[in-house]
């Protein structure tokens, strides 16, 4: 048998003997089975709560009765981002961005990520979801497997008779890489088996179409973690003088890790770009729209030019006179100014989000805690980027809802006419219902380049070192 | 068998070994005398490559130990001062283990007999090696050297701290392998044991190998006479 797997299976025998290793892969096996039991606890009775009250205000909206249209765009209707059956595993921002919105006339709700609050939902410390337990405690179980491989070989003296064997340091090295992943993966294979069971059985194929590829991208950036993790706690093992110096190293690394930088850089990421406040950023809103983007544009000004260019236009010189209601045609562009202006305010604060977001992406190569827990976030469907991308389609759903309303009073009601006319069935009917789709694996993946280029970095940097410092190594100190 | 050529150690400015010249043929035990730091454990760990040396070279059977590190270790076999082995394993499963290492696979049974052979009690051999005591320890280091067939054997003071009949049954198992034609070069304080197991004694004192003579030349008497002589000089 190969050196490699000899030690390995050396190492798997002692870890299994050890009462300590035990108990903490039980914990983590518990805590793994817990979270995951939770998440879809949590997701099948929010996935019936949407699902009920989808189907509720779709028949209100249906069965609304007739009424004038503009009453209909501001009686309005509710919308309720899908979640998805990743979502058990990772609850990402989901808890801090909401689940439904309602659209209405003239105004864009604030729902899911309410983008002026005076905080960012990005400071945070999460709840207990599996995606928690494999990113921060799974670790730790690893430092307390791993901290050990090489000092308590050298402090026991057992390391002279290893080498002496002519077995060389990197053998060593792989030996034990080979059987704490081995451990590693005994203890998380059922947890994976079961969340991919889960996520094919249940998956809602309509928003999310490829979960397939989800999970196999999250397996397979989850192992890379978890292994730069071991490797990394072999490499200090290696570097250390003795195992209490050694674990040491390796907790004050993880406090580092999975704390301080991440909590210290989403400040610095906020204290350098900071958000307006949601009553700052609304008032500004109003007042473009009021004053018009340039200031000179007021509410009355471009009303009255759209009177001039329709009468122009159809050349008569009353409105009263015009072939459609100009009431209508007024509203529409009022509702097409207020969206130009939420636009530009909009762009302004996306381009904080996106700042924020590039330090989050960049001190992922400080962290490869902040690269798994953004690429988790992304795969799942459950970050900022989704959330974004699910605001911008019912944003678009509800322009076009607030347009098919008034073009429909422009076109079938005439000047003065408010209360008389009345839309129906017909009309209401022509709102197709809110369906969303994510965005593909693949675009969330290039979405998270710098994450992924980080954990490649970082298993390319842990490697190195590990391949340096073993040839390095002697059982003895010179 | 085993060569040191003008091998030397130094740290900076101490001179841990000085221009040692040894030769130890199949079949000799070459005891190293000598008071602590006199260089008896860096000669070892030269001949291990586990440090380099500042000059000279040690060779294996011509091999040199640092350009070919891993085939003179297929060579040897290591007992130390103390030896220790992976306390939640038994001693067969210690044994099972570094033979594997070693290429050597052997089945349990052989094994077992190896480990009774070397005088390790039958009822220990499947508990673990924290219930072992030193002497235990250091009869499964001759099974294991057995079981490797070691053509050269390094020990580095393997009987300090036995109790006398332990100590003896060691030396009864390292005549049984120089009878073998092993090549064992042993550091040692124990006058006794190097004049009764050695077929050749070394004096060594602050690195310099001082004296060297086939054990039968001198008497335990003259032995510790001049071990004392050179100490105090």
């Amino acid at each position: 048998m190969n050196s490699v797997f000899l030690i390995a299976k050396k190492e798997i025998l002692i870890a299994l003997r050890q009462k300590v290793i035990r108990a903490l892969a039980i914990v983590i096996m518990v805590l793994l089975s817990v979270a995951l039991y939770a998440g879809y606890v949590a997701y099948d009775q929010q996935k019936e709560v949407i699902e009920n009250a989808r189907k509720e205000k779709r028949e209100e909206w249906l069965t609304q009765g007739d009424k004038h249209p503009h009453i209909a765009a501001h009686y309005g209707t509710f919308i309720f981002k899908p979640k998805t059956i990743l979502s058990l595993f990772d609850f990402g921002l989901d808890t801090f961005t909401g689940t439904s919105v309602y659209l209405e006339a003239h105004y864009q709700h604030e729902f899911m990520f309410r983008p002026a609050q005076d905080h960012s939902s990005m400071i945070r410390f999460g709840e207990l979801s599996a995606a928690l337990v494999l990113q921060i405690l799974v670790p730790l179980l690893l430092i307390f497997l791993a901290f050990p491989a090489f000092t308590k070989e050298r402090e026991s003296g057992t390391l002279k008779l290893l080498i002496s064997q002519g077995v060389s340091c990197t053998t060593i090295v792989w030996g034990k890489i080979v059987a704490y992943l081995s451990i590693l993966i005994s203890i998380l294979a059922p947890f994976f088996v079961i969340a991919f069971v889960l996520s094919t059985m249940l998956a809602n194929s309509q928003t999310i179409p490829d979960i397939a590829i989800r999970v196999v991208l999250l397996v397979i950036i989850y192992v890379v973690y978890l292994l730069i993790f071991v490797a990394f706690s072999v490499w200090i093992s290696m570097r250390s003088s003795t195992s209490k110096n050694s674990l040491l190293t390796l907790l004050t690394c993880w406090i580092l890790f999975m704390i301080i930088i991440p909590k210290t850089t989403a400040n610095f990421g906020e204290s350098m770009y900071p958000l307006p406040s949601m009553k700052i950023y609304r008032e500004a809103i109003q007042k473009d729209i009021k004053n018009g983007l340039d200031g000179k544009a007021s509410t009355s000004f471009r009303q009255n030019q759209l009177k001039k260019e329709y009468l122009q236009r159809y050349t008569v010189d009353s409105i009263h006179k015009l072939p459609l209601n100009f009431e209508g045609v007024r509203m529409q562009a009022g509702e097409d100014y207020g969206n130009k202006v939420y636009d530009v305010h909009w762009a302004r604060l996306k381009k904080i989000f996106d700042n924020q977001n590039r330090i989050a992406s960049l001190s992922s190569f400080i962290t490869p805690y902040l690269a798994i827990r953004n690429l988790s976030m992304g795969l799942t469907a459950t970050d900022l980027y989704t959330s974004i991308h699910f605001q911008k389609k019912t944003e678009k759903y509800r322009r076009e809802l607030v347009r098919k309303m008034n073009n429909d009073m422009a076109q079938n009601s005439r000047y003065g006419e408010f209360y008389e006319y009345k839309a129906g069935k017909n009309l209401w009917n022509s709102i197709k219902e809110f369906e969303y789709t994510t965005m593909s694996a693949y675009e969330i993946v290039s979405l998270y380049k710098t994450e992924l280029i980080s954990l490649c970095c970082w298993a390319v940097l842990i490697f190195s070192l590990l391949g340096y410092s073993s040839r390095k190594i002697r059982p003895v100190y010179e | 068998m085993l060569e040191a050529i003008n091998l030397t150690k130094k740290y900076g400015d101490f001179t841990a070994l000085q221009s040692l010249n040894l030769t130890i043929n199949e079949g000799e035990i070459f005891c190293l005398l000598g008071a602590n730091g006199a260089g008896k454990s860096t000669t070892i760990n030269l001949f291990l490559n586990f440090i380099g040396a500042t000059s000279g070279s040690a060779k294996i059977n011509d091999l040199d130990v640092t350009k070919h590190a891993r085939e003179t270790k297929q060579l040897l076999s290591y007992i130390p001062e103390n030896l220790m082995l992976y306390k939640n394993l038994t001693g067969l499963e210690n044994l099972q283990f570094f033979c594997g290492l070693g290429g050597k696979h052997q089945s349990k049974g052989e094994l077992e007999e190896l480990l009774e052979q070397s005088g390790l009690q039958t009822d220990f051999i499947n508990r673990r090696v924290s219930n072992y005591s030193k002497g235990m320890r250091q009869k499964v280091g001759i099974a294991l050297a057995r079981a490797r067939g070691s053509k050269v054997l390094l020990l580095d003071e393997p009987t300090s701290g036995l109790d006398p009949k332990a100590s003896n049954e060691f030396s009864e198992l390292l005549l049984s392998m120089k009878e073998k034609g092993v090549a064992t070069l042993m550091a040692t304080h124990d006058l006794f044991r190097a004049k009764d197991t050695g077929t050749h004694i070394g004096i060594m004192k602050e690195g310099r190998l001082l004296e060297k003579f086939e054990s039968q030349e001198v008497s335990f008497r003259d032995l510790e006479k001049l071990y004392l002589k050179h100490m105090h000089n």
